[in-house]
Order: structure tokens, then C-alpha cells, then sequence
């Protein structure tokens, strides 16, 4: 934030601009980047997953378009996409219809703002940094439920209904899982938590303590929920829901919870490799020549994680799945908080 | 259990409504009145030495024009002509129509077959549906496909036909219609031999097709 | 009036009760477009949020009137019709068909017939319980165990394109016997070889995979029990009746082509899992049929007679004398039946088909009622149904 607000003066020189003036290109210019990755990165995911897809069933996935293992396959996909004709059904809710997709992607795309890529490079260096991913991430909730409802289309209600008892149920688990973390931190800011798991891999939260490493698991099995994806795509399950609350929409529309579902994919993952894994610091002290590169891959090799779950298992019932989160994951989280906090009291950590 | 001694205890049971015995063909069947059919089903299931409690089949017959020499083959349209308009016999069907319930018993291991017939004016045969509830999509199949009114079904309804549909088409001199629900229902030739072509084309033009 | 009554016993109605609050269920078109119907099955369902509270099938989208046909063309033109009924087991159509008209014409099939006829149906029972493992799987969410299934089909379809010429649609027997012969030896070799894999790997990895897997048991455990008494009455056949643990085959109990020379057991349902005759039975009977078949196919190739394959010159047409009878096979889905009424010509005077999916999925209409959605969506999938046949 501060190189790029040095450039920026440097460039138009020192007295040009007003400090208001560069805040606003300053952030606007941070926006476009994190669209720009976001978008990127859907597009490299849903490449990937197929790739994934197609070496967990014994098959090849995309080979042919540009050659290298179908590489402009996605490009291609997105592109035809881009090119469909956007269809509102007669009797659905024109406003919300179209206003759902764009607060879907919204609530992704806030949350972006908070993660920090490398030292001193993150969009909004904000106290309450994770408070604030897990706040804005829960737009995506509301953008589901307009879009079920509106599209005037029994299973798209169904989709979104289930999904956002879904999302509410498992944004607990989900964020108690990181409590404990910021019990050792003592701080809400995304950048303090990464920096206070410098020191190589066991400086590391998730292998801190052991309840921590828990907590983490609970992270893991929670975030799946919360992007909607296999063994939890309880909104979208295809074979019965058809294809949930998106069944009615076509097109760019269409692209936009697409976009949102691979950017949360992401989202969750970064967050998995910030929290627990270190973020931006190698496993090996005296690595760490490429920080944002180190912490990007910590995030890829989560995604690849989810991937290979989403593959491997059946889908759960969404009443099972309702046990699972309030009957199974958040009496284990909250263990997990008050196992932690003994721990620090024990090891003399507290107050750290 | 023999066959014909199953049948002997039917008749006992149900009396004059046992119309006759027949084993001369492959398979042997019991000829049951249409009005007890009904009670003969629910004696076959629940009698201790028969318990049949499988209805395997429920097959609706047509009998127009059945002759043992295969001569009395009965075809309601004849062919097409050039137009596309069916050419039919007119011929008003005659001959009874039938139902024939094939019998398994997981128990006893044995089979019993019974037939009904009725006459085309009154087509109306007792369900068995208390019986049986597999009977109850035979019935509805029988009912769309040959017009056999099933008393007493509680959900006689067309089975794999359209709701609006006319006719049953398993009847013998059951007609085509030219279209339905101005879908023109391009009728194939069946009476035809599908290897030597024939010199008048077997679908006609689609009506309004020259305008 | 069983909703009314449902609604009663399941306290639904108290939600009339509340003043200013008037609620209703809600109807639910499930297909005939919905990816877990299988086919163009349309079930009109009503609702209460997520419990469904009536099911009703729609049928006849695909029906072509096959009957109708019948009485038109003769009984060996008739033979590729019975390849569309269950497309995804054509061979065991073909050999209910043929062994109903068989019975009519009381003829002598010869031996080696006889046990190609058996290889063949045995082969197409293993690919049509291949596809209903992957789509189950698919639709209780499990993508991968689709493309294994699908993967291993192929090798039978390859197989039964070289000794009927066809992939999918074969016409393979005729009445008096079958079209073709064995390719060549290496046929023989090849199908022993592919039945021996898929007896000592594959079947292994579709149980590690899918059927002991924790959620797919918590998915399908007590799920959609279908009584013995349910099953009897609702005249259920096949793994649907042997997952009520009845112990009924038509290949054992009664009888037909050479079946009674071979050596295979039944599997029935446990109740492992849950209780006798839920979803998990139905499909695990599945899984072990696919062994049984095998067994089957291994005795038949290697104790193929020689001789000729066709009763009857393949050019002439057939005739079968005045009568009528019921017969039965056991197909991939359960018993196939053919009530044929001759009267002495080269047409059938009526041929009545009853086909095992029509009198399987009617049992929906009783088990369907108190459900959850994605519990009807099990339950379809575990009936395994094929709309070719419910609709002929």
C-alpha cells in the first residue's frame, strides 16, 4: 500500500495531488488488480479442477484447445459465456434477479481486500482485518437468497434456502475455529497474525498446539461448507436440485456466481494458509526470497486439497449436514477455544 | 400344486362363476366370470394351499377377429393413399375383449393363469387392486390401451397415453387419428412388408404444407 | 385422500393452526427433465419444505406403442424392439422375448446357443448393474465411481460389438437360437480375461470407493425400506425384491434356457447397514451380482458345446402355432415377461410385455410418502429404472 502510494506521488510529483485524490487511485488501482487476479484465478481453477477431475477418474480432461493440455480451454469456456444470451424469466423479480449475481461477487470480492500477499502488501491493513473477511463474506448469503427467490423457480428456492441455512450454520464453526489464533495473536489484524508465525514450519499455528491443529481440521471441513462445494454443495446439488439457485440464469449472469464460487474457493484457502499455515513465510527459515509467491502457493496447494475431496466422497443430506455442523463441529470448536486458552495458560504463552 | 386342482378349489369357492378349463395348449388357463373375479382373486391370494401372492401379469386382450388359423387377422387401416390420408376398413370392431392375470406363488412355487372376457358394449371388469396394488398400473394400462373399465379403481386414469387422447390403441379397429392437437401424426404402413418398396409413398405430405 | 391423512399424522397440520398463517404444500414437478429421474421420468411430487408428502409418476413420454407394432410385423422383426426396451441390458430383452416365443413354438434351441445366449445376457446384466452403481453414485454426489463404471462397460460393449456387430442396440438372438457364432477363440479368451479383472480388482475398488464409504452408507442406511410384503404385493422383482431379502431369481426358482446347469448363488439383502430392504440392501445387491454373473459367464464359456447356433434357417420366417402363454426371465432390472397370444400366423395376435421397471417403480407411489427430497432421489436411483421399458 505505502510502495504504491510512494510511486503514484513520485510519479505525478510530490505536491500535485491532494492525499484524497491518491487515496481514491491508489484504492481504485487495487481493486482492478485484485478483480484482474480474481478473475485470473477462476479461470486457472476451473482449468485446474478439471485437470484434478480427470486424473482422479482416470481420464485425461480438457487436451485439445491451445494445445498444452487444453490450457485455453477455460479461456474458450469464459469467452463463450461471455456470449450467451441473458435470459430473465418472465415472472421472476427483474431487480433482484439481476442485482443477486452482482452482490454475490461483492461479498468475494470485499473480503479480497484484507489478505495480506507479502509484507506490507495488503489492500487494507485493517485492526479487525479477519473480523471483517468473515462480515463481508457473508453478503455472498444474501446474493443467494435474492437470487433463489427471485428467479421464481421452485428448485432454485430450494437451493437457496438450503444454502443459506447451509452458509449461516457453518459461518460458526468456521469462525471459531479461528478464535484460538487470534487468542495467541491477540490481534484481529491479518498482517500480525502472519507476522507472529515467523520462524519456520513449527512456529506455525496449526502446528502449535495440538488443539490448534484440530482447530484447524475444523477450518478445513468448514470452509468447504462455506463455498458450496462437494461433499456440501447442498445449493447446488446437481442431481437434485437440478442446478440450485443459479438453475435460472444464463450468460454473464451466469459467469458472476461462477467467478464468485472459485474466488471464495480461493478466498478460503488463503485464509486456511494465513491463519494456519504461516502465510507468506517459508517452512524453512532463511527462504524467504519470495513471500507473496510462497503464500500463493500454500493457498494452491489448499485448493488442490479441496479438489481431491470434492472428487473422492458423496454428498451428505442436507439434515445430516445440519447435524454435522451444530452437533459435531461447533462443540468440537468451542473445545478447541477453551483447550487452546488452558494450553497457553499452561505454557506460559498468555498475554503473548 | 397341479393346475387343475387349483382350479377345482377356485371352483368350489366361487361356483358357477368357474366357466371351464383349459389345458390343451402350453399353457393351461381357468375361464372366471367377469362379475367374481375380483373374489377369486382375493380366494386364490389368502387360501392356505394356493397363496399366490405375486401378480406377475396383467394382460388386457382384444379377441376381434382371433381365429386359430391366423386368417382373421384384423388391420383398421388399410394403407395410405396419396394424400396422406389413412385409408380404413371401417370396420366397427366385434369379438369380446379380455383380461388375462398371470399367478405366482413365492411360497408354493406355482403358477395359475385366469382369464376374463367381456363383451365390447360393457368392457367392465372388477379390480384387483385390493389384492394386488401392483394391479394398479396393469389397470390403468389396460384401460389407456383397450378401453377396459376397471370397477372400482381408484385412480383409472390414462397410463402412457396422453390425458386427452382418443381411443385405445390396442384395440383391433382402433383408427389413428390424422393429427392431434394440430400435430399431424404421420401413420407408418404396417401392413406392408418393410423389404419390397412399395410405389405409393407410406406418409403423405403434411397437411398445409403446400400453402 | 393419503395426503390429508399424512399431513394429520405428521403434525403438519398444526401449522393451520396459527392465526394469520395459512399454509399449503407445495407441488413439485421433479422431471421429466431432472438429472435424477433417469430418463424422461416425471414425478409430481408435493411438498412440505423438504419432506415429500405425495409422489405421483407420470408416465409415457417414451412410449412408442411397441405393442402395437408387435401385432403388425412379424415375431422375428420383432426382436429389435425388445433391444429398446432396457437399452442399458438389450441382450436380456432379447432373450426374454425369444424364450416366451420359444415356448410357443416348442422347439429344441441347441446346446452352444443356449450358452452364448447365457454369455451374452450375463454380460449385458454385468453393463447394465455397472451403469446403475455409476448413476447411483452420481447421484448421491459421487462423480468419480461414474466414470470407473462407465470405463469398465466399455470393455463389454467391445466385447458384445464382436460377437453381435452392435454397441448398444445388438438384435443378437432370434427364435431357435442366435445370429451369429463366436467370433474367433481369442472372443472366448478375452471375455475370461475381463471377467476374471473385474472379479479380483474392479469390484474391490467400487467397494472401497463407494459402497462402504462412510457418507454414501449415512445417505442410503434405513433409508427408503421397502417390506417383503410391500415387495410381494407391489409385485417387485429382481434386486429390488432381493433387497427385501426374498430369495427369488427366475434363473433358480423357475427355470429357463441353460441356467439350471450352473453353479451361483442369490444374493439377498442384509439389512447390513440398516434395516432389510433400505437403499444400501437394493444397491449391494447389485455390487454382488455383478460376481455372480461372473461365475456364471466363466461355466457357460468353459463349457461351451460345439455345434450349430440356430435351430431354425436365419432367412425363414418364423411360425408359431395357436396359443398363449406367460413366460419369464430374469433381467438385468428384475422379471421380464412376455404374454403372447398366437393365433397361428407369422404376427403375434397380442403381445403383452411386463417389464420389470413398470411394476418396480409403482412401489414409489407407498415408500415415496414421508421422505425427504434428496432421500426420493436415493430412492429412484436404487430402483434403478428404465423408461424404455416402463413406457415400451
Amino acid at each position: 500500500m505505502e510502495i504504491l502510494t510512494d510511486l503514484i506521488r513520485s510519479w505525478f510529483g510530490p505536491d500535485k495531488m491532494s492525499d484524497q485524490a491518491v487515496f481514491i487511485t491508489v484504492a481504485s488501482t487495487m481493486a482492478t488488480i485484485m478483480f484482474i487476479v480474481m478473475a485470473l484465478c477462476a479461470l486457472i481453477f476451473t482449468w485446474a479442477e478439471r485437470k484434478v477431475a480427470g486424473f482422479i477418474q482416470s481420464r485425461y480432461g480438457p487436451m485439445r484447445t491451445g494445445r498444452w493440455h487444453g490450457w485455453a480451454q477455460a479461456v474458450a469456456d469464459m469467452l463463450k459465456i461471455l456470449g450467451k444470451e441473458d435470459i430473465i424469466p418472465a415472472e421472476a423479480n427483474r431487480f433482484f434477479f439481476s442485482f443477486a449475481p452482482i452482490l454475490v461477487l461483492l461479498g468475494s470480492l470485499l473480503a479480497w481486500a484484507a489478505i495480506p500477499w507479502s509484507p506490507g502488501f495488503v489492500s487494507a491493513d485493517l485492526d479487525l482485518g479477519l473480523f471483517y473477511i468473515f462480515a463481508v463474506s457473508s453478503l455472498v448469503i444474501v446474493g443467494l437468497l435474492m437470487a433463489g427467490w427471485s428467479s421464481n423457480n421452485k428448485w432454485a428456492l430450494y437451493g437457496a434456502a438450503r444454502g443459506a441455512a447451509q452458509m449461516i450454520s457453518y459461518e460458526i464453526p468456521l469462525a471459531l475455529a479461528c478464535i484460538p489464533v487470534v487468542m495467541y495473536t491477540g490481534s484481529l489484524n491479518t498482517t500480525d497474525i502472519v507476522i507472529a508465525q515467523q520462524g519456520g514450519m513449527l512456529n506455525w499455528f496449526v502446528f502449535r498446539n495440538p488443539f490448534l491443529f484440530v482447530a484447524f481440521i475444523m477450518y478445513f471441513i468448514a470452509s468447504i461448507a462455506e463455498t458450496n462445494r462437494g461433499p456440501f454443495d447442498m445449493p447446488e446439488t446437481e442431481s437434485e436440485l437440478v442446478a440450485g439457485y443459479h438453475t435460472e440464469y444464463t450468460g454473464m449472469r451466469f459467469a458472476f456466481f461462477f467467478l464468485s464460487e472459485y474466488a471464495n474457493l480461493f478466498l478460503v484457502s488463503l485464509i486456511a494458509a494465513m491463519v494456519f499455515l504461516g502465510g507468506w513465510w517459508a517452512p524453512i527459515p532463511g527462504l524467504d526470497f519470495a513471500p507473496a509467491l510462497t503464500f500463493i502457493i500454500k493457498g494452491v496447494l489448499m485448493v488442490l486439497l479441496n479438489m481431491w475431496v470434492r472428487w473422492t466422497l458423496p454428498r451428505v443430506r442436507v439434515d445430516q449436514l445440519m447435524h454435522l455442523c451444530w452437533k459435531v463441529m461447533i462443540p468440537i470448536s468451542l473445545i478447541c477455544v477453551v483447550g487452546a486458552g488452558i494450553w497457553m495458560m499452561l505454557s506460559g504463552q498468555a498475554g503473548a | 400344486m397341479e393346475q387343475k386342482a387349483i382350479y377345482e378349489l377356485l371352483a368350489g369357492k366361487i361356483g358357477a362363476a368357474a366357466l371351464g378349463f383349459n389345458d390343451e395348449g402350453v399353457e393351461s388357463y381357468a375361464e372366471v366370470a367377469p362379475e367374481k373375479i375380483a373374489e377369486a382373486a382375493l380366494f386364490l391370494r389368502d387360501e392356505e394351499q394356493l397363496g399366490f401372492n405375486q401378480l406377475m401379469c396383467l394382460s388386457g386382450i382384444d379377441w376381434d377377429g382371433f381365429d386359430e388359423n391366423g386368417k382373421g387377422k384384423s388391420v383398421a387401416i388399410l394403407g395410405y393413399s396419396a394424400d396422406g390420408k389413412p385409408e380404413t376398413s371401417d370396420r366397427v370392431g366385434e369379438g369380446d375383449l379380455g383380461v388375462a392375470y398371470s399367478l405366482y406363488s413365492h411360497e408354493k412355487k406355482h403358477k395359475f393363469t385366469m382369464r376374463v372376457r367381456v363383451s365390447r358394449e360393457r368392457a367392465v371388469v372388477p379390480t384387483v387392486i385390493d389384492v394386488w396394488s401392483t394391479a394398479g398400473w396393469h389397470e390403468r394400462e389396460a384401460w389407456d390401451l383397450l378401453g377396459i373399465r376397471f370397477e372400482g379403481h381408484p385412480d383409472l386414469r390414462r397410463m402412457l397415453l396422453e390425458e386427452d387422447w382418443v381411443g385405445h390403441p390396442l384395440r383391433k379397429d382402433y383408427q389413428m387419428p390424422g393429427q392431434w392437437e394440430q400435430v399431424p401424426l404421420e401413420g407408418k404402413d404396417m401392413t406392408a412388408s418393410p423389404f419390397t418398396p412399395t410405389s405409393t409413398p407410406t406418409t403423405g405430405p403434411t397437411p398445409g404444407a403446400e400453402g | 385422500m393419503a395426503t390429508e391423512e399424512t399431513k394429520m399424522n405428521s403434525g403438519w397440520a398444526d401449522q393451520d393452526q396459527v392465526p394469520g398463517i395459512k399454509s399449503e404444500l407445495m407441488e413439485l414437478n421433479m422431471g421429466p427433465q431432472h438429472p435424477a429421474t433417469h430418463g424422461v421420468l416425471r414425478l409430481l411430487l408435493e411438498t412440505d419444505g423438504e419432506i415429500v408428502y405425495k409422489v405421483t409418476p407420470v408416465l409415457g413420454y417414451l412410449h412408442r406403442c411397441a405393442e402395437k407394432i408387435a401385432e403388425g410385423i412379424n415375431y422375428k422383426q420383432w426382436v429389435i424392439y425388445t433391444d429398446r426396451f432396457d437399452y442399458l441390458a438389450p441382450m436380456c430383452c432379447n432373450h426374454a422375448y425369444v424364450t416366451a416365443v420359444e415356448k410357443l413354438m416348442d422347439v429344441e434351441v441347441p446346446e452352444r446357443a443356449e450358452h452364448l445366449r447365457v454369455v451374452a445376457a450375463e454380460l449385458s446384466r454385468i453393463a447394465s448393474h455397472l451403469i446403475a452403481l455409476a448413476t447411483f453414485g452420481l447421484d448421491m454426489g459421487a462423480w468419480t465411481p461414474l466414470l470407473y463404471c462407465f470405463r469398465e462397460r466399455e470393455v463389454i460393449l467391445d466385447l458384445l460389438e464382436r460377437i453381435a456387430g452392435g454397441r448398444m442396440l445388438y438384435n443378437y438372438m432370434v427364435p431357435g437360437g442366435v445370429r451369429y457364432d463366436v467370433p474367433d477363440e481369442r472372443w472366448v479368451s478375452d471375455v475370461l480375461e475381463f471377467i476374471t479383472m473385474l472379479e479380483t480388482k474392479k469390484i474391490k475398488d467400487y467397494n472401497q470407493l463407494l459402497s462402504y464409504n462412510k457418507i454414501f452408507i449415512g445417505r442410503l442406511g434405513n433409508v427408503a425400506v421397502i417390506s417383503k410384503q410391500d415387495a410381494f404385493d407391489y409385485g417387485c422383482t429382481g434386486p429390488v425384491l432381493r433387497g427385501s431379502g426374498v430369495k427369488f431369481d427366475c434363473r433358480k426358482d423357475d427355470p429357463y434356457s441353460v441356467y439350471h446347469k450352473f453353479d451361483f448363488d442369490v444374493p439377498v439383502g442384509m439389512g447390513e447397514m440398516g434395516t432389510v430392504g433400505d437403499c444400501w440392501d437394493r444397491y449391494m445387491v447389485r455390487v454382488r451380482e455383478i460376481e455372480e454373473a461372473c461365475k456364471i459367464v466363466r461355466q457357460a464359456l468353459d463349457s461351451l458345446p460345439g455345434g450349430s447356433c440356430q435351430a431354425i434357417e436365419l432367412k425363414k420366417p418364423v411360425k408359431v402355432p395357436a396359443g398363449a402363454a406367460y413366460s419369464r426371465t430374469e433381467s438385468a432390472k428384475g422379471e421380464m415377461g412376455h404374454y403372447i397370444i398366437s393365433d397361428g400366423g407369422q404376427t403375434p395376435f397380442r403381445n403383452k410385455v411386463r417389464s420389470p421397471s413398470f411394476c418396480n417403480l409403482q412401489v414409489i407411489e407407498k415408500v415415496g410418502v414421508g421422505q425427504m427430497v434428496s432421500d426420493l432421489v436415493a430412492f429412484v436411483g436404487s430402483l434403478d429404472i428404465v423408461l424404455g421399458e416402463i413406457d415400451r
